[in-house]
């Protein structure tokens, strides 16, 4: 059973439900990337240094996490297929490994948040169509990347996508959309075989493009969207992430695009961007996010001040900070490597909870403001979150002025401040 | 055993120097205009005249008179004084202003305030500073019947050369009124009780004689809004005023500050209905103000994506600090400053997300693309007469002798010579298909231009040209050597031969004559 309601809106920007079976998800959400094969046996969760840590926090391993329960951090997780050979992984491991489901491994049978299992088919199609392990390379195409996504027991799937990129010609990026269209098919004979949600995605950087995208795959279809798939997925936003303009142009025409289509009862999930955009996104109504980038700037050391400032882990004034993990003695000590025997693995952990706990602050803050549908508060928020980036706030000020309320009339009346 | 004393100094002021200094602060001549403006303000004046004379000599007077409450033989001295000043809450605070009049020959001040009237005279200040002396002044007291004021006469003011006919005008005093006094105040836009005066400035005809005196107010008024006007070429026309607004700032120790911000944003053509003078880009932007006074520019509020002369904002903020002649601003290095021009930036990068403001930097555009379709007619009309004077093809760039050479292929030509291939920047720029399969060329307009560039003739199969270009030149190359070796230009069987011993011979194909 799929169902995603809208609970609340705010201009674009909307708050919704999204119930899968027995699991519930509050949107808009982060899904954080997971790396659920890092090497290792159960025992050692399947290892990955930092990824391993992340683990211990999703499955609450008490040596790592102490006596507070963080799994709530990783309420609904985002993990890849092509990830299980990010660490080298022979073609026997891999079919053992994917001989039981996540959550039918001991160690992750208490862990109750949704599973996003996505196809990779960004690093897939970097690698020519294959999955190369140590000892092995896999022609990947779509039923092959479902069987792998279905090994893992996930709450939502989506189809394995040829993604496009800004510099490619036209015909290129035809004949790409031709493909995920064509995958989409293939996962739609299959749709009964997935016991959760089934996403789709979509592909483009403004509304023609959108448009070809989705014609593409509902020409595919031979049906509307909504009858086979359950949420639509933007992808290839990930080389244009530092460009705001741009995603905040895609999104919003997605968004436009689904509803002339009558799919805006669908969630909107936007591929790979998170931090300093999401907020403006969710503005324009992206209903959820996945992101790695809470564990790459630990894995570099930095700590997430805010949304759009890190600093050095060292120079970090823990004390300043209002999440939990900062307010955590154990994982205040172990951010300031003050016990013994820390390896930087844990040190670095802990960071990435802390990271991950900002993202999602913000857009549990985000999630109440819509709650009470008050656009000037959302307004407000931006601003106030955007107060000191010069240059990023134009954006902002930007998407307030057309979408939100204008900030001067052009009868010569102050409107709003 | 020593006995130790102690001993306590008061440090020394050279009060005869301190004045110089002040008086001599003041750079601009007009400066004594914004001193008599802001007296006069503070005065709760509702109207000043200021006269301006100069005599044969080039002698100036300075009369400035106003209805204001006055001064008692207190305000008097402090007029007079150095840093004495008893205004609290007034644009003089500091008590500098008024010593600009010490550069002159003569200060006669003639004032009213509750029936008694002083007059008092200060002979040869100026002279008398110099001398290293502090000049004196005389007051004569009486009672009187007339109604409050003030009359100051200033003789023999040094103004350098600012008051010459050849430097002062209407149209330039207009100008500093409203950009750099209080004439040009924007406190009305904010305060219900906005204090109003009207100003008079009159110039003796022997410096400006082109026009009427100036008759104005202290409000800075923004030319009348357009917003969307008809016709063509109207971007320059059209202008927008933006609603004053109290923004306020709170800085970590706690202290509010209120920055009052209004302005507009126009084209040239609206902005000239203001009294500019000179360059645009001198005059608009983003001023920063205290006493609703113009200061200092500060355009960076304005982000790199626009261009600040558009816009013509102040934004008073009381906590700026000045320096003595109120030209600059003193406290640009602490975090009232920092505090005042970051809420400025956001600010104004709200102005700039303005529809209105896009919309008119978007029609601007247009128009100009407008403008350059007007120009493309022009030139393409000049083309085609000289096409047709030629009677035709004639290039003048490779891509027209690729044309030339197209057409001579089309036409029947005996040999086939197709373009495979062409770089501009290359040196052997083209290959081409023959009857011989493909060979490197070099195609120029004029033979002579290839040799111009000295290019080693070892890959090229053959030259493609439109014509041989300057004979002479070639001759000449001929008779010295090219790169080193020999080579002959043979003219009339159109071939290059080059090198010792084992020469090549290298065809070279002349359309000119062939299309």
């Amino acid at each position: 059973m799929v169902s995603f309601d809208v609970i609340a809106e705010a201009g674009e920007a909307r708050r919704g439900q999204l119930q899968i079976n027995d699991r519930t998800l509050e949107t808009p959400h982060l899904f954080p990337v997971v790396n659920f094969y890092g090497g290792g046996n159960e025992p050692a969760l399947f290892g990955g240094g930092i990824h391993r840590t992340v683990k211990e926090f999703i499955v609450n391993h008490p040596p790592t996490t102490g006596d507070e329960d963080y799994s709530d951090l990783f309420h609904g997780v985002m993990t890849s297929i092509s990830s299980l050979t990010d660490y080298g992984i022979r073609e026997k491991k891999l079919e053992e490994y994917l001989g039981n489901e996540i959550r039918e491994w001991d160690k992750f049978s208490d862990y109750d948040g949704m599973i996003f299992a996505d196809s990779g088919g960004y690093k897939i199609l970097k690698q020519d169509g294959e999955l190369e392990g140590e000892d092995f390379k896999k022609d990947i195409d779509q039923d092959k990347a479902l069987d792998m996504q279905l090994d893992l027991g996930p709450d939502i799937v989506v189809n394995l996508d040829h993604p496009i990129h800004p510099d490619d010609e036209f015909e290129e990026r035809l004949e790409k959309m031709e493909k995920t269209a064509a995958n989409a098919g293939r996962l739609a004979e299959r749709r009964d075989e997935v016991d959760g949600a089934c996403y789709v995605t979509v592909h483009g950087y403004y509304e023609a493009m959108l448009e070809r995208s989705f014609d593409a795959i509902e020409d595919e279809l031979g049906q509307p969207i909504d009858e086979v798939f359950d949420g639509i997925g933007l992808g290839s936003l990930v080389p244009r992430k530092d460009n705001v303009e741009v995603l905040i142009e895609a999104v919003s025409d997605c968004r436009r695009e689904m509803q002339q289509r009558g799919y805006n009862d669908l969630p909107l999930h936007v591929f790979g961007i998170s931090g300093n955009a999401m907020p403006l996104l969710v503005a324009v109504g992206a209903d959820s996010f996945d992101s790695a980038s809470y564990l790459h700037q630990a894995v570099n050391g930095k700590y997430c001040v805010n949304l759009f400032e890190t600093v050095p882990v060292e120079e970090a004034d823990l004390h300043a900070c209002d999440c939990r993990i900062c307010n955590d003695g154990l994982h205040r000590d172990r951010m300031r490597n003050r016990l013994d025997d820390l390896y930087q693995k844990d040190i670095l952990g802990s960071v990435a909870a802390h990271n991950l706990a900002i993202q999602q602050r913000e857009l549990r803050q985000f999630r109440q403001l819509i709650a009470e549908a008050d656009e000037d508060q959302i307004a407000t928020y931006l601003e106030e979150a955007v107060k000191d980036q010069k240059g990023f706030r134009k954006f902002a000020y930007k998407l307030i002025n057309e979408r939100i309320k204008p900030y001067f009339d052009d009868d010569g009346e102050t409107s709003y401040a | 055993m020593m006995e130790k004393q102690a001993m306590h100094k008061t440090p020394q002021v050279n009060e005869v120097n301190e004045f110089i200094e002040i008086a001599s602060d003041f750079e601009d001549p007009l400066e004594v205009i914004r001193e008599a403006l802001s007296n006069s303000y503070d005065a709760e004046a509702t109207w000043v005249d200021i006269e301006i004379k100069q005599d044969e000599e080039g002698r100036n007077t300075l009369i400035i008179e106003d209805n204001g409450h006055g001064m008692d033989e207190q305000d008097l001295a402090s007029f007079f004084d150095l840093g004495n000043s008893n205004k609290h809450d007034a644009i003089g605070y500091k008590g500098h202003g008024t010593k600009i009049y010490y550069k002159s020959d003569k200060i006669r001040v003639e004032t009213v305030q509750d029936g008694t009237q002083i007059v008092s005279v200060m002979d040869q200040p100026w002279e008398t500073l110099n001398d290293r002396e502090l000049p004196t002044y005389s007051v004569d007291t009486e009672e009187t019947d007339e109604t409050s004021g003030t009359r100051i006469e200033v003789h023999g003011f040094r103004a350098g050369q600012g008051f010459d006919p050849e430097q002062l005008t209407y149209n330039k005093i207009e100008h500093y009124i409203k950009w750099k006094t209080i004439g040009g105040s924007t406190a009305w836009h904010f305060d219900d009780d906005f204090h109003e005066f009207d100003i008079e400035v009159t110039l003796s005809p022997h410096i400006d004689d082109t026009r009427e005196n100036i008759e104005t107010s202290n409000k800075l008024e923004f030319p009348e809004e357009n917003l969307d006007p008809d016709g063509e070429f109207v971007a320059e026309r059209m202008c927008k005023h933006f609603p004053p607004r109290e923004l306020t700032v709170t800085l970590d120790d706690g202290r509010e500050l209120t920055i009052e911000v209004v302005g507009m944003v126009g084209g040239k053509e609206a902005r000239n209905d203001l009294p500019t003078y000179g360059k645009h880009s001198a005059q608009f932007g983003i001023w920063l103000a205290k006493d609703h006074i113009k200061v200092e520019r500060y355009n960076d509020a304005i982000g790199a994506d626009n261009e600040f002369f558009h816009f013509f904002f102040i934004a008073n903020c009381q906590d700026l600090e000045l320096s003595a002649n109120r030209e600059k601003i003193r406290n640009k290095s602490g975090d009232v400053y920092q505090a005042i021009t970051d809420e400025l930036e956001r600010f104004m990068t709200k102005v700039c997300q303005d529809t209105w403001y896009n919309d008119y930097i978007a029609r601007r555009k247009l128009e100009d693309k407008k403008r350059s379709v007007q120009t493309q007619e022009t030139s393409l009309q000049e083309r085609l007469t000289k096409t047709k004077e030629q009677g035709g093809l004639s290039p003048s760039n490779p891509a027209e002798v690729i044309a030339a050479l197209e057409r001579y292929s089309a036409n029947g030509s005996p040999e086939t010579v197709e373009i495979a291939d062409f770089r501009l920047d290359e040196e052997v720029n083209a290959i081409v298909n023959t009857n011989e399969g493909y060979q490197n060329a070099a195609l120029q307009v004029k033979l002579s231009d290839f040799f111009e560039d000295e290019t080693p003739l070892t890959h090229i199969d053959q030259f493609i040209c439109w014509k041989l270009g300057d004979l002479d030149a070639l001759t000449k190359i001929e008779r010295a050597s090219y790169l080193g070796e020999p080579i002959r230009f043979d003219f009339s069987n159109n071939t290059v031969t080059y090198g010792e011993g084992d020469a090549k011979t290298i065809p070279v194909l002349e359309l000119a004559d062939k299309v």
